[in-house]
C-alpha cells in the first residue's frame, strides 16, 4: 500500500482522483497537495476533523457508537418474542371467551393496546440499549462503555485478542449490518460482541482493532491477503457422506423405510426418525454452516469465511492457534483427505464448538501445508514417530508420538487417525500420569497440556522410563522454543 | 531412543542447589543436558539431578483423616436414622458398616497420599508429584504460570496448613501443593510468583 504519500496512503481528505478538488490535475508526487477547497491545510500530523460525508471511520479516534438500525432491529426482535410468548396466546384466549372462535371488534381493540404498549416498551428498550453501548480504541486499549445512567467501563488490552470474527446473522446481512465479536483469553464471558455495526464499519473496526494488536498505527489499511484453499461443496458434501458412522445411519434409515413401505410397519418410524435427526445433524448441518469455506493467509493471521445462513469471517492472529489436529477418518484416508480441527484460546463454551475446524476438508498435503502456516517451521509428516508400547490396553489405540525442534506430534485411533500436533512455544505444562492398569504393565502416558479446547495431546503407553525421558525432553524444547521465538502477542513489532 | 534427546537448552537441574529448602537460591545456569541421558523405569517420578523431593507437613494426614472421619459420620448418621425411620433395621446397619469401611480406606489412603505428595523448585520449572491411585507428575515452567494461589479451609486453617495452586492457561495442568506449613506456603507462593513474573511469555 505504499502510494504517493509514504505507506499509509493520503493522510486525510478524499482520495486524489475521486474528489473534486483534485479532478483533472494530477497529484504532485511526494508531496502532500498544498491547498484544498478548504484552505491550506497543515504539512503533517492527525487531521483537523473528520470530513462528515467521506465513508471510512477511524474508529481509532473519538468515540463510536453501534449502527443506528440496531435500535429497531432490537426491537422488532423483541416483538416477536412478545407475539410467541404473549401476544398470540393473548389473542387466542381472548377469542375463544364466547362459543367457538370469533374475532369481535372489542377482542382486536384490546389485543391492539397490549401490543402497542409492548411495542413502546421494545422500542424504548432498543433505543436505550443502542445508547448505553460506547466504544473506542484508548491507545493499545478498546474501551468499551455500557450504560446510560450507571455506568461500566470495560478496558481490554488489545494485545491479549486472541482472534477477531465478523459474523452476518441471515437478516443482518439483508440490512448490510455485521457483528463484531473480539476473543480474548479467559472464561466464556470473556468476548467482546459488538453488534451491530454497519457492513463496512465492521470491516474497518476490525482491520483497525488487529493493526493495533499488531501493534501497528490504527490508521494502517487492512493487510494484503493471500487466498489459500477453498473448499468445494462437492468436496464438502462428499467429506460429510464419507464417514462409517455417517453412511451406517444412511443404511439404517434406508432399510427401516423399506421395512415402512413392505411390511406397514409403524414401529419402524421409532428408527427412521433418529436415524434422520442424525443425518440432519451429522450432514445437513455442517453443509450449512461450512458452505462455501474459504482459507487466506495474510501477514495478520489466517482468514476464514464461511456460512451459507449466516456468514462468518474469523482473523487467527500469528501464535493465537494452540494446537491443531489432524482427522483422518477411514474412508477418507483412502481418498487422502484430511480435517483440521484446532485449539484457539479465546473461544470458550458453546463457541469453542462453533470454531473449532480450521479446514473441513481439503486433501491432506493441503493440511499440512496449513499446519506450517500456523505453526511457522513445522514440518508434521517429516517428524519420526516412535511407536507406543506394544503392552498398551487402551480403547483410542495409541500408535506412535515424536518431536522435532518445533512441534509434538503424535497419533492415535483405530479408524478413524488422528495426528495432534502442539507447537512447543505454545506447550502451558508437561504431565506423564500412570493409572493402576498402566501400572500394571509398567507403562505411563505423557500429556503436553494446551488451553482448554478439542485438542489434547498425549502420547499414551510409553514405557516408564521412555515416558520420563519424553517428559524432561519436551520441557527443555518448550523452554528453549519459548526463548526463540520470544512474545507473539504484538507480532508486528 | 533417538528422537529424544534434548536441545542444548541452558538450565538443567544437574548443579542446582537444592531450591526446594525455604532458603532456596538464585537459578544457576548449569552444565547442557547430556544428550544420551536415560531414565530407569525404577526412577521415572524421581525428582533427578540429585535432587530430594521436598515433603509436605505430616499435619496433612490428619487433616485428611478428620476430613474423611467427619464426613462419613455425618452421612451414617444422616443416611442411617432416614432409613431406620423408614422401617429397613437391616439397610440402616448396613450403610453404616459401609461408611465404616468408607472412613477406614479413607484413613489408610490418607496416609499414602501424604506419602505420594511431593515438589521440587528446578531452574526453569517447578515439578509436582502426587497421586494414590493415578500417579501424576507435572512440570509447570515458570514462564506460563498465569497465577500461584493459596487457599486454606476452615480445618486447614486451624491446623497451620495451605494449599498452593498453580494456575496455567490449560485447565488440565491442575498442579496443587496441598498440606503446606502456611508460612512455608506464603514463601512458596512469593517465590514461584517472582520466578514467573522473571520469565512471563503471555500465552
Amino acid at each position: 500500500m505504499s502510494g504517493p504519500y509514504g505507506p499509509y496512503g493520503p493522510p486525510q481528505g478524499p482520495p486524489p482522483n475521486g474528489g473534486s478538488p483534485y479532478r483533472g490535475q494530477p497529484p504532485v508526487y511526494g508531496q502532500p497537495p498544498v491547498s484544498g477547497p478548504y484552505g491550506p491545510r497543515p504539512p503533517y500530523g492527525p487531521p483537523p476533523y473528520a470530513y462528515p460525508q467521506s465513508p471510512p471511520i477511524r474508529f481509532s479516534q473519538g468515540t463510536h457508537r453501534l449502527h443506528w438500525a440496531t435500535a429497531p432491529l432490537r426491537a422488532m426482535a423483541g416483538m416477536v418474542v412478545y407475539f410467541v410468548l404473549l401476544g398470540f396466546p393473548l389473542l387466542v384466549a381472548l377469542g375463544r371467551r364466547g362459543e367457538g372462535f370469533r374475532l369481535t371488534p372489542e377482542v382486536i381493540g384490546i389485543f391492539m393496546a397490549v401490543s402497542g404498549v409492548a411495542a413502546i416498551v421494545m422500542v424504548v428498550a432498543g433505543v436505550w440499549g443502542w445508547l448505553s453501548l460506547r466504544f473506542r480504541i484508548d491507545g493499545d486499549d478498546l474501551v468499551v462503555e455500557r450504560g446510560v445512567l450507571r455506568r461500566n467501563v470495560r478496558r481490554i488490552p488489545l494485545s491479549r485478542v486472541q482472534a477477531i470474527d465478523v459474523v452476518r446473522p441471515l437478516i443482518t446481512r439483508m440490512l448490510a449490518l455485521a457483528e463484531v465479536r473480539v476473543e480474548l483469553a479467559g472464561d466464556a464471558h470473556s468476548e467482546i460482541a459488538l453488534s451491530y455495526l454497519g457492513r463496512q464499519s465492521a470491516q474497518q473496526l476490525r482491520a483497525e482493532l488487529l493493526a493495533h494488536a499488531a501493534g501497528l498505527p490504527g490508521h494502517t489499511p487492512e493487510a494484503p491477503e493471500r487466498p489459500f484453499w477453498r473448499v468445494s461443496f462437492g468436496m464438502l458434501f462428499g467429506s460429510l457422506v464419507l464417514k462409517l458412522p455417517v453412511l451406517g445411519t444412511i443404511l439404517l434409515f434406508l432399510s427401516s423405510l423399506l421395512f415402512l413401505l413392505v411390511y406397514a410397519e409403524g414401529a419402524m418410524l421409532a428408527v427412521a426418525v433418529p436415524a434422520l435427526l442424525g443425518l440432519l445433524r451429522g450432514v445437513v448441518a455442517p453443509l450449512v454452516m461450512y458452505a462455501g469455506y474459504s482459507v487466506a493467509t495474510s501477514p495478520d493471521g489466517v482468514r476464514l469465511r464461511y456460512g451459507l445462513l449466516e456468514t462468518r469471517m474469523q482473523t487467527l492472529p500469528p501464535g493465537r492457534v494452540q494446537a491443531v489436529r489432524i482427522v483422518e477418518p477411514a474412508i477418507w484416508r483412502g481418498l487422502g483427505w484430511a480435517r483440521l480441527d484446532v485449539t484457539v484460546a479465546g473461544y470458550a463454551g458453546d463457541r469453542q464448538a462453533l470454531s473449532s475446524v480450521l479446514l473441513p476438508a481439503a486433501p491432506r498435503q493441503v493440511c499440512m501445508m496449513l499446519v506450517a502456516q500456523v505453526f511457522p517451521g513445522a514440518h508434521v509428516d517429516a517428524v519420526a514417530l516412535h511407536p507406543a508400547s506394544a503392552k498398551g490396553l487402551t480403547l483410542d489405540r495409541a500408535d506412535g508420538a515424536g518431536t522435532d525442534e518445533t512441534v509434538f506430534v503424535s497419533r492415535h485411533g483405530w479408524l478413524c487417525r488422528n495426528t495432534d500436533v502442539i507447537a512447543h512455544a505454545r506447550a502451558q505444562s508437561v504431565r506423564l500420569t500412570v493409572n493402576p492398569l498402566q501400572r500394571f504393565l509398567r507403562l505411563g502416558t505423557v500429556h503436553v497440556d494446551a488451553p482448554p479446547g478439542v485438542v489434547r495431546v498425549a502420547a499414551a503407553d510409553r514405557e516408564l522410563g521412555e515416558a520420563r525421558a519424553i517428559l524432561e525432553s519436551t520441557a527443555h524444547r518448550a523452554q528453549a522454543a519459548r526463548a526463540r521465538g520470544g512474545d507473539k502477542a504484538r507480532w508486528a513489532r | 531412543m533417538p528422537g529424544y534427546g534434548t536441545p542444548n537448552a541452558p538450565g538443567r537441574d544437574a548443579g542446582m542447589p537444592h531450591a526446594g529448602m525455604p532458603q532456596g537460591g538464585p537459578p544457576q545456569a548449569a552444565a547442557p543436558y547430556p544428550q544420551d541421558a536415560r531414565y530407569p523405569a525404577d526412577h521415572a517420578f524421581a525428582p533427578g539431578g540429585g535432587m530430594p523431593w521436598a515433603p509436605i507437613s505430616p499435619r496433612y494426614v490428619w487433616q485428611r483423616r478428620v476430613t474423611a472421619v467427619v464426613w462419613s459420620v455425618v452421612a451414617a448418621a444422616g443416611g442411617g436414622l432416614l432409613m431406620w425411620f423408614g422401617g429397613g433395621t437391616l439397610s440402616a446397619i448396613l450403610w453404616v458398616v459401609a461408611l465404616l469401611l468408607v472412613a477406614v480406606l479413607g484413613w489408610v489412603v490418607a496416609q499414602l497420599a501424604y506419602r505420594s505428595y511431593g515438589y521440587a523448585e528446578r531452574a526453569d520449572d517447578f515439578i509436582v508429584t502426587y497421586g494414590v491411585f493415578v500417579k501424576r507428575l507435572i512440570v509447570v515452567p515458570y514462564g506460563r504460570m498465569q497465577f500461584v494461589d493459596v487457599s486454606a479451609g476452615l480445618l486447614e486453617r486451624w491446623m497451620g496448613i495451605a494449599t498452593v495452586r498453580l494456575h496455567t492457561a490449560a485447565a488440565a495442568t491442575d498442579a496443587r501443593v496441598p498440606g503446606l506449613p502456611a508460612t512455608e506456603a506464603a514463601l512458596l507462593r512469593d517465590r514461584l510468583a517472582q520466578k514467573g513474573e522473571e520469565r512471563s511469555m503471555g500465552l
